[in-house]
């Protein structure tokens, strides 16, 4: 069944609510930091005062570590979804990823049908992914190694922590730019829980047909909202 | 003072009287520190703290033969010649003067602690409540006076001894030959040039330096040159370039786009 005869649903409650907590404290913990990395927002410091911030960066960090165990409680269906698309990444993924740029600057080739995440996306997971556990090991080492690791390897979870961060930053400005500006109807799915059915055909194809075949949608169903948008 | 200075700590000396600990804490206007509780040690406080700069650290080792040694020596900033704290400070807080010390400038420093764990002999100890980096700075107000550091100038065992670096490392030879005689395995620490380019602290140790909980082989470390060669202006670079590149895509599918319709 279609939402309003038009949005299929995407997203659980507690999916969304992981996806804003990692996204608001990651951003959080980048700019209370950022003026460790360039001496140009050392104004950020002056302002609210390095202790604050500094404080703050760890009442952050102890969100952005908990929220995939939140979200293994509160939405383990997303997670699992999340996990296993994300390490099934295959030839369909693969052809997307080298027509995707075309997209960007607004032409439509086009494209294999994409499953619940598109290959850029599962790209994006596994990146994730593995800045958390960078990110994560490396700050809890700066926190809390002192006198239990040598300070010759604590020295260098300074640059590694840096670099991703940096890394961390760039992708999430990507990933701002691709919702907000390039596919706003995407966006919905991260506020409502679900998508317009014709953004889902177009953009997850081989996700809806699973839908149909599951019969929580109908091909009728889908067909009639695309007509009418 | 435009010359190089050092201070020599001969070891075999020191009686662990623990006066100079008492003289820079004088000198700085450093308060008495309770912080280390008293369950029947010697050494007065277990570690280096913000208002402890220099401690007599006082060892109980008992040797192979079962012979026990009472180990001493004199724990602060080593002044190195590459200082791992002054390199990787992001807010440059940390200067090194002609005379070898290395300074901390409370107005420009952040508290973020990274010359702590930079340190190859973690040094550095963040004032919880300033939130401001402190450490032993060889008293660099009284030398550039022509005075000898507090500590020094306390020392009535002539177990510190302060001058050229010239004349301490000239020093620091003649007395290695004399407490050979008692003590086979004494040898120079700091002395010569090492992984941190050799310090302006410098010991004669009796024993080698692990006894003392010193670093055989101290080094500052490559990490830094990572990160401030490459990390911080990469990261610079990248940052302007991603939102160039971003406005760049968002122009052309706008052209693009408009063709297509
Ligand atoms: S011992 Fe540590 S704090 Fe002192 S100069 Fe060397 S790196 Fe800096
Ligand atoms: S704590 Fe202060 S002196 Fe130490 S690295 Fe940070 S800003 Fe520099
Ligand atoms: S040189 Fe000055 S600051 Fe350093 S330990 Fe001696 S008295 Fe303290």
């Amino acid at each position: 069944m279609l939402i309003d005869n038009r949005y299929v649903p995407r997203h659980q409650k507690g999916f969304m609510i992981c996806h804003w907590l990692n996204g608001v404290s990651f951003l959080m913990l980048f700019l209370t930091a950022l003026p460790l990395y360039a001496d140009t927002f050392l104004f950020v410091y002056n302002i609210f005062g390095a202790k604050t911030l500094q404080y703050m960066h760890r009442f952050f960090a102890v969100i952005f570590i908990a929220t995939p165990f939140i979200g293994l409680c509160m939405a383990r269906d997303g997670y699992s979804t999340l996990l296993k698309q994300a390490f099934s990444f295959g030839r369909d993924d693969l052809i997307f990823l080298l027509k995707f740029p075309f997209t960007l600057v607004g032409i439509e080739p086009s494209m294999p049908k994409q499953g619940f995440y598109n290959g850029g996306e599962k790209i994006n997971i596994l990146l994730q992914m593995f800045l958390w556990l960078v990110l994560v090991g490396s700050g809890l080492i700066l926190w809390f190694g002192n006198g239990v690791i040598d300070n010759s390897i604590r020295a260098w979870m300074i640059p590694i922590h840096s670099l991703a961060a940096g890394i961390g930053f760039a992708a999430a400005l990507a990933h701002i730019y691709l919702a907000v500006v390039q596919n706003p109807d995407s966006l919905h799915g991260m506020t409502d829980g679900s998508i317009t059915a014709d953004y889902a055909s177009h953009h997850h194809g081989a996700w809806v047909d699973e839908l149909i075949e599951k019969g929580t949608v109908t091909k009728k169903e889908i067909d009639a909202a695309r007509r009418a948008a | 003072m435009a010359i190089e200075m050092a201070m020599l700590h001969d070891v075999a000396r020191c009686s662990a009287c623990r006066a100079c600990m008492v003289a820079c804490k004088q000198w700085h206007d450093l308060p008495a520190d309770f912080s280390t509780p008293f369950n029947g040690q010697y050494q007065s406080h277990k570690d280096l703290t913000p208002t402890t700069w220099n401690l007599i650290k006082m060892n109980e080792r008992v040797d192979a033969g079962g012979k026990f040694h009472w180990d001493f020596i004199k724990f602060q900033c080593m002044h190195c010649s590459k200082p791992a704290c002054m390199l990787g400070c992001p807010e440059h807080a940390i200067s090194q003067k002609d005379s070898g010390a290395v300074v901390i400038d409370e107005d420009k420093c952040v508290g973020c602690g990274y010359c702590r764990t930079n340190c190859p002999f973690n040094v550095p100890r963040i004032d919880p409540e300033r939130n401001k980096s402190t450490k032993c700075d060889l008293c660099f107000d009284r030398i550039e006076h022509g005075m000898v550091p507090s500590c020094a100038k306390t020392c009535t065992a002539e177990a510190i001894n302060f001058g050229t670096k010239a004349a301490m490392t000239k020093l620091a030879e003649e007395r290695l030959k004399e407490v050979r005689m008692n003590h086979p395995n004494a040898q120079l620490y700091g002395v010569h040039s090492n992984g941190v380019g050799g310090t302006h602290m410098m010991y004669i140790l009796p024993e080698p330096p692990e006894v003392y909980g010193l670093p055989v082989d101290p080094k500052t470390p490559d990490s830094i040159d990572l990160w401030r060669d490459y990390v911080r202006p990469i990261g610079k670079i990248a940052g302007v370039g991603a939102v160039a590149g971003l406005a760049g895509v968002f122009f052309l599918s706008k052209i693009f786009g408009k063709k297509g319709a």
